[in-house]
């Protein structure tokens, strides 16, 4: 490899993955254990017992103010003032990412309260921020119910993309009756695929590399909603396996968002062996362009897996602008970046020009962010954009309350003890159901 | 009465709209004359969505009734379901007026008007009163006028609900023809209650369910009174509707599949058991596993019980319900939804019949059992001297809309 590839690896793009409360920090476990390659991982917590339990380097403990070391007890107003008073600790940790996931459990305090803020905070920053949430079980109890569905809410706000997995629908996926452990890992597994997605587009050598700014143009539906899905497929006509695997993905189908035949933005990865043609990879893009109705707007990745021989996954993220228009680009601004005080120095001009292909020019003056930026700047800047943010937030809310609700769209809340029942009563029920 | 009243019957249901004609001949005797339905739009859960594409509707399903009946519909008894409707019990009680205790008339209408003179938030009216068991000085019977009581108690259910919808619905028949008023408006679970259940069985202690493609409207009689009603806004549709989520198919092919091969139990050969999503051998055709059909819908039948169980807690036992469950509407064809009644709500549960007394055999469907019970009540109305107590006196509605 030439001294070009050198330098880049010397200023990768770089990534965090945050989990946040007892479930994001679990998540990031997990992931961790299945080889997180060069991104970084770090956990967010108001309980010092759990925090220190994790194995993870990176530890952020929040609300020693608040919560004095305890947890929030399930109180997302406790979690989201924890979140707040150690803002500034939270705004070291995401300074000179350029992307940031977000894994949280909606519901409880921690995950509920705290999760926007990180969000909100990491934007600020400038990095691109992604979510996955996972939504509590609908046995779990109303009051849960609606913490999850307003962190969900002020999550969208803050986040490039927030992708909601309902614990619901664990359960579909499982093989016979899963116990605990398992449901968890596959509520994990499919936080990893979709991160994995993201991640392997722009940082893996594949097929088909996708840079920075372009996956950021995809996904910069500030305020709207994501859908989530993949499909895998193996043997002899292994794509067409994977499509109808993905047209069955039981998250594709929730009430939310089964009728979306339409998405604004478009982010496909094919993940798959040696021997996948390209042609292959086209097919796949043509039917999924038709399939979401988004064809001008699709994101491309391919990435070559060497244990894939054979067999083919293909992970598939849609964004959709609820709010009308394009209302909150998300370009940040460069002035409201972290910026180093000289561009940057080490690299040399010749060497410079090569990773031009390979990474965005936001992702370029990051490289260089020093870890010990002035904290008072980031402060300032950070205040300035709070104070514009809540009218946009309080606008921007009222679009959200009536979510889609699919056949039953447009009908009267259909609430009875706290479960809404146009939702599936097998899915409730946590009844899985083999296609 | 120089020429025989016609009415009709309005049932604006989630799936489709239908329209009974009945003569009613010197006042005794019912002729149905003329019948047809249309498929409903813009309504779900038994809910108006869509106002001008519901009065449509209505309008088609009453022009080709009448065209049948080759007559106009003098007046029309309408039905109202949906969540909107809500009941509670009230209680009116007077001191017997007269010295020695003899109970009157006028002591049976102050007790009645006392029962059903709360006064509702605001935006709600009532739809009917209807009366319950009596009590003379603890002695429940059904008529105390002539017995001697200190104290005379009159029990009553009233029923109301959101004025807005239920104006909606006067629209629609009063914007068909001119002068065509809207006579009457009974909940959906009275009229199907009064025709699924046979006197005795209303006597002894029954629960009437009847699932509809939007609501599962249900009444509850003891001892020939109606004593609850309710409206749970589930149905067929939610069936279909889980289907095509937790299969994967679209509403159309969910809808299909259910009518041919839904089924609300898990019988044995189920479990390795495929049936074929169209049946046509084209392509996008797919096995469906007959245990996952089953298990879809039983989560979903067996949830309406419960919450049927729930609303009614121990009012619902085999002691209480001697006449058993009775299930009716349209959703009640599903093969096995009775042995899923008989298991959550532990009394014995069948699928009702019509009575004898129709004979039509396209009237036989349950999803016919609302629009016939409207008529019934139709029929009643003429008759006044026959009324019995439990029919659902005239509301307050009649008075504002006449």
């Amino acid at each position: 490899m030439g001294e070009a590839t050198r330098d880049w690896q010397e200023h990768p793009l770089r990534v965090k993955i945050i989990g946040v409360g007892g479930a994001g920090g679990n998540a990031v476990d997990r992931l961790r254990m299945s080889d997180p390659g060069p991104m970084e991982l770090a956990v967010v917590n108001t309980d010092f017992k759990t925090l220190d339990a994790s194995p993870l380097t990176e530890k952020v403990m929040i609300g020693k103010t608040v919560t004095g070391g305890l947890s929030t007890g399930g109180e997302a107003e406790l979690g989201r003032q924890a979140a707040e008073a150690d803002r500034a600790e939270l705004a070291r940790m995401v300074e000179g990412v350029d992307l940031v996931f977000i894994l949280a459990g909606l519901g409880r305090g921690t995950g509920s309260g705290a999760a926007p803020v990180i969000a909100e905070v990491a934007a600020e920053a400038g990095a691109l921020v992604v979510a996955f949430v996972n939504l509590p079980f609908s046995r779990e109890g109303q009051r849960r119910m609606r913490q999850a569905e307003d962190a969900l809410a002020a999550m969208r706000e803050a986040c490039a993309c927030v992708i909601s997995l309902p614990n619901d629908l664990i359960v579909q996926q499982a093989e016979g009756d899963p116990t605990l452990l398992e449901a968890l890992a596959i509520a994990d597994d499919w936080i990893r695929r979709g991160v994995q997605a993201i991640c392997s587009m722009i940082l893996e050598n594949g097929l088909i590399n996708v840079d920075f700014a372009t996956l950021r143009e995809a996904l910069h539906y500030r305020g709207g909603k994501a859908v989530f899905g993949f499909g895998e497929g193996s043997g002899d006509g292994f794509v067409e396996a994977a499509l109808r695997d993905l047209e069955r993905c039981p998250l594709l189908h929730l009430p939310d968002n089964r009728f979306l035949r339409k998405t604004d933005g478009l982010l496909l990865h094919i993940r798959g062996g040696p021997d996948m043609p390209l042609s292959d990879v086209y097919r796949v893009m043509d039917f999924i362009g038709e399939r979401f109705g988004c064809k001008e707007n699709t994101v491309l990745g391919a990435a070559v897996d060497g244990s894939l021989q054979g067999r083919v996954q293909v992970t598939v993220i849609g964004t959709v602008d609820v709010t009308g228009a394009r209302r909150h680009p998300f370009r940040v601004p460069a002035a409201a970046r972290p910026r180093p005080v000289a561009p940057p120095a080490p690299r040399p001009a010749p060497v410079a020009e090569a990773p031009a292909e390979h990474t965005a020019p936001v992702a370029k003056t990051v490289v260089a962010t020093p870890r010990s930026a002035p904290p008072q700047e980031t402060e300032s800047t950070g205040a300035a954009r709070r104070e514009k943010h809540p009218p946009e937030g309080q606008a921007e809310f009222e679009f959200l309350v009536g979510e889609d609700r699919g056949y039953f769209e447009k009908t009267d809340e259909n609430i009875y003890e706290g479960q809404d029942l146009d939702v599936p009563a097998f899915i409730r029920k946590g009844i899985r159901i083999a296609v | 009465m120089p020429r025989n009243k016609i009415i009709g019957a309005v049932e604006i249901g989630s799936s489709k709209i239908t329209v009974l004609i009945g003569e009613i001949e010197g006042g005794r005797e019912l002729n149905i004359i003329g019948s047809a339905e249309a498929t409903s739009v813009g309504v779900k859960k038994g809910e108006i969505v869509d106002l001008s594409s519901v009065g449509r509707c209505t309008h088609a399903a009453l022009i080709a009734a009448e065209r049948k009946a080759g007559v106009q519909v003098d007046e029309v008894f309408l039905s109202a379901s949906g969540a909107h409707l809500e009941g509670f019990t009230n209680i009116g009680t007077v001191n017997v007026h007269d010295a020695d205790n003899w109970v009157s008339e006028h002591d049976v209408h102050t007790a009645g008007h006392s029962a059903r003179r709360k006064a509702l938030p605001p935006g709600r009216c009532y739809l009917v009163h209807i009366r319950g068991a009596a009590c003379a000085d603890g002695r429940e019977v059904d008529n105390p006028v002539g017995m001697q009581a200190a104290k005379l108690e009159l029990k009553y259910w009233n029923v109301h609900a959101d004025e807005r919808r239920i104006t909606d619905m006067i629209h629609i028949i009063s914007g068909y023809a001119d002068g065509l008023s809207v006579e009457e408006i009974i909940p959906a679970s009275v009229a199907s209650g009064r025709i699924s259940a046979s006197d005795d069985e209303r006597r002894a202690g029954a629960l009437v369910v009847d699932i509809g493609e939007g609501t599962t409207d249900f009444v509850l009689y003891r001892k020939g009174h109606i004593v609850h009603t309710g409206v749970i806004p589930v149905g067929g549709g939610h069936l279909t509707n889980d289907l095509s989520i937790g299969l994967r198919i679209t509403f159309k092919q969910a809808e299909r599949l259910k009518l041919r091969d839904g089924k609300a139990v898990l019988e044995k050969g189920d479990k390795e058991g495929h049936v074929m999503l169209e049946g046509d051998l084209q392509i996008g055709d797919r096995p469906i596993p007959r245990l996952a059909i089953a298990k879809i819908l039983n989560a979903r039948v067996a949830e309406i019980f419960s919450i049927i169980k729930n609303r009614l807690g121990s009012a619902v036992s085999a002691q209480a319900v001697p006449g058993g469950v009775i299930l009716t509407g349209g959703s009640s064809e599903l093969p096995g939804i009775a042995d899923v009644g008989r298991d959550v709500l532990g009394v014995d549960t069948r699928v009702g019949t019509h009575p004898a007394w129709v004979t039509r055999e396209d009237l036989r469907d349950p999803g016919y059992s609302t629009t016939l019970g409207l008529l019934f009540f139709g029929l009643q109305g003429q008759s006044l001297g026959e009324r019995k107590a439990e029919a659902p006196k005239a509301g307050l509605l009649r008075r504002l809309f006449k």
